[in-house]
């Protein structure tokens, strides 16, 4: 098998990085060394300064819902899940992040607002829960 | 830039079709070139506008058309911006032209997934999110549309009822619509007992997946001239704007409103020396009811938070102040993805022809059109007037 080749990349996180966080409980993301700008992205630049120093950073995990919508038809590998809620989240530390929440079925489960925490998960994506 | 006109613009019907995307395609493009009253030897080059045709084991769909249409050595490319694609390819045709690369070239828009069952469907139309954040966590285009919903409906107060009068004001414009996907008159209620696809949002909410293609033949001023013998009476792009937004919605701090829209409106209101005021009627990209309601807030139409109350009172209706979708819409005419921003102008060209039979906006001499790619990553806003 042919040598994956290594890249350049300046910032640390990659998709599988950030992925493989997910899975060991961190979210992570950037922040930029100029001007402070918090961001779960991937990327090379910032989109407030576009300086490209950027540092990988962990956030908290804590935060609220801004807005979210309730899934009963899903995507194939969701399709046994359904009702859950897909969620942004305002994180306590700054950036806002996605979210996946289980067992929420109708909007009375989850008013904007609702403080949520993130869970570590074997999913590609990020997964929280109602505080 | 040079002038450049809609010579004609033609479209196969929307719905479930039998046919591959290259023969649909095939039709709408022969169409356009025989309303145009041209040769296919006349086309100089191409654009091709479709999202999904892997999903048809084919990709390259230029090459393939072009040589369905005897004209194997003219170029064309595919053009993907997920469901902005059909305008994005209007503005890059625009700009050769206007640039005066070429004088005569073809756009066509066409998507077949009919043959997908909907999970399968569901699951391909995610592949346009920002698939780490959104995508992976379960979001599927209606989520992400409800999601949309819910903010608006949280900051301005707009409720299922007013979303449902969008869905019922479409439904009745395309029933004179003879292309449209769907014929079908429903109320509000209706569409309040509808299942729940992504709440707020219920399957009435939603346009259908479509099969179907639409193509337009764009020229010069001299390419015109040569072929009509005068320009009066004549379709030109009085404006073109095009914007991008962020991929994924958590990277935006407001999530009312699509910051691609407003800008792409910005550029085509500034290049056609237009306001809001001169527009008889627009096609907006009504993926999803909510979706409607946005584009008239960010087009400048209406003031943030009233498009629901104004929607409701009738003042986008046929014979109301402001003729917002008198296709029908993505909503009932349908969104076959690549071909809708294309099937768009199809409108343009047969509202300012006064082609448009029962649906016909009385002295319309001014349209527009607004096709949004997926949650407004893509957006392209062109203004169309007849001379």
């Amino acid at each position: 098998m042919t040598e994956q080749f290594q890249t350049q990349k300046q910032s640390s996180l990659t998709v599988k990085e950030f992925q493989e966080g997910i899975r060991e409980g961190k979210i992570e993301g950037y922040k930029c060394s100029k001007c402070g700008h918090k961001q779960i992205d991937i990327i090379e630049f910032c989109p407030v300064c576009h300086s490209p120093d950027l540092e990988k950073v962990e956030f908290s995990g804590k935060g609220s819902v801004v807005t979210y919508t309730i899934q009963l038809v899903a995507p194939e590998q969701f399709m046994n899940e359904v009702p859950y809620a897909w969620a942004v989240i305002n994180l306590d530390d700054g950036p806002r992040v996605t979210g996946w929440i289980p067992f929420i079925s109708k909007p009375s489960d989850l008013p904007v607002g609702q403080r949520v925490e993130f869970k570590k998960s074997y999913l590609p994506g990020t997964v929280f829960e109602k505080i | 830039m040079k002038s450049v006109y809609v010579l004609s613009a033609e479209m196969t019907k929307y719905g479930k079709s039998q046919l591959s995307a290259r023969e649909l395609a095939l039709e709408a493009s022969k169409k356009a070139i025989l309303e145009a009253g041209i040769s296919p030897v006349d086309v100089q080059a191409g654009f091709v506008a479709n999202a999904f045709s892997l999903s048809e084991k084919q990709g390259h769909l230029g090459p393939i058309i072009m040589s369905g249409l005897g004209i194997p050595d003219v170029p064309a490319s595919t053009i993907e911006s997920a469901c902005a694609s059909g305008s994005a390819a209007i503005r890059e045709a625009w700009v050769n032209i206007g640039a005066g690369l070429y004088d005569c070239m073809l756009v066509v828009g066409v998507e077949k997934v009919s043959q997908l069952d909907t999970i399968t469907a569901t699951t391909y139309f995610s592949f346009g999110s920002d698939y780490i954040f959104e995508g992976a966590c379960g979001a599927s285009f209606p989520g992400l549309y409800g999601a949309l919903a819910r903010a608006h409906m949280t900051k301005f107060g707009t409720t299922e009822e007013q979303l449902a009068t969008v869905a019922v004001k479409n439904h009745e414009n395309a029933l004179s619509n003879p292309n449209a996907h769907l014929h079908k008159k429903i109320t509000i209620d209706d569409v309040l007992k509808s299942p729940v696809v992504a709440s707020p949002l219920k399957l009435f909410d939603a346009c259908p997946f479509s099969d179907g293609a639409a193509a337009a033949i764009l020229c010069s001023e001299d390419f015109l001239r040569k072929s009509r013998g005068k320009i009066s009476d004549q379709i030109v792009i009085r404006g073109s704007g095009r914007a991008g937004g962020t991929g994924a919605l958590h990277q935006r701090d407001d999530m009312t409103s699509l910051n691609s829209a407003i800008l792409a409106g910005r550029e085509a209101f500034k290049r056609a020396n237009l306001t809001q005021k001169d527009i008889d009627f627009a096609e907006v990209h009504d993926c999803f009811t909510i979706a409607e309601l946005v584009a008239e807030e960010d087009l400048g139409f209406v003031p943030r938070g009233q498009a629901a109350k104004l929607t409701q009172e009738g003042y986008t209706k046929l014979n109301g102040e402001l003729p917002i979708n008198p296709s029908g819409g993505l909503k009932a005419k349908g969104h076959p993805v690549g071909a809708t921003g294309v099937g768009q102008v199809v409108e343009i060209y047969e509202q300012l022809h006064g082609k448009a039979g029962g649906r016909q906006v009385e002295n319309a001499r001014i349209g527009l059109t607004h096709n949004v790619g997926a949650t407004g990553g893509s957006c392209a806003v062109h203004i169309f007037e007849i001379n």
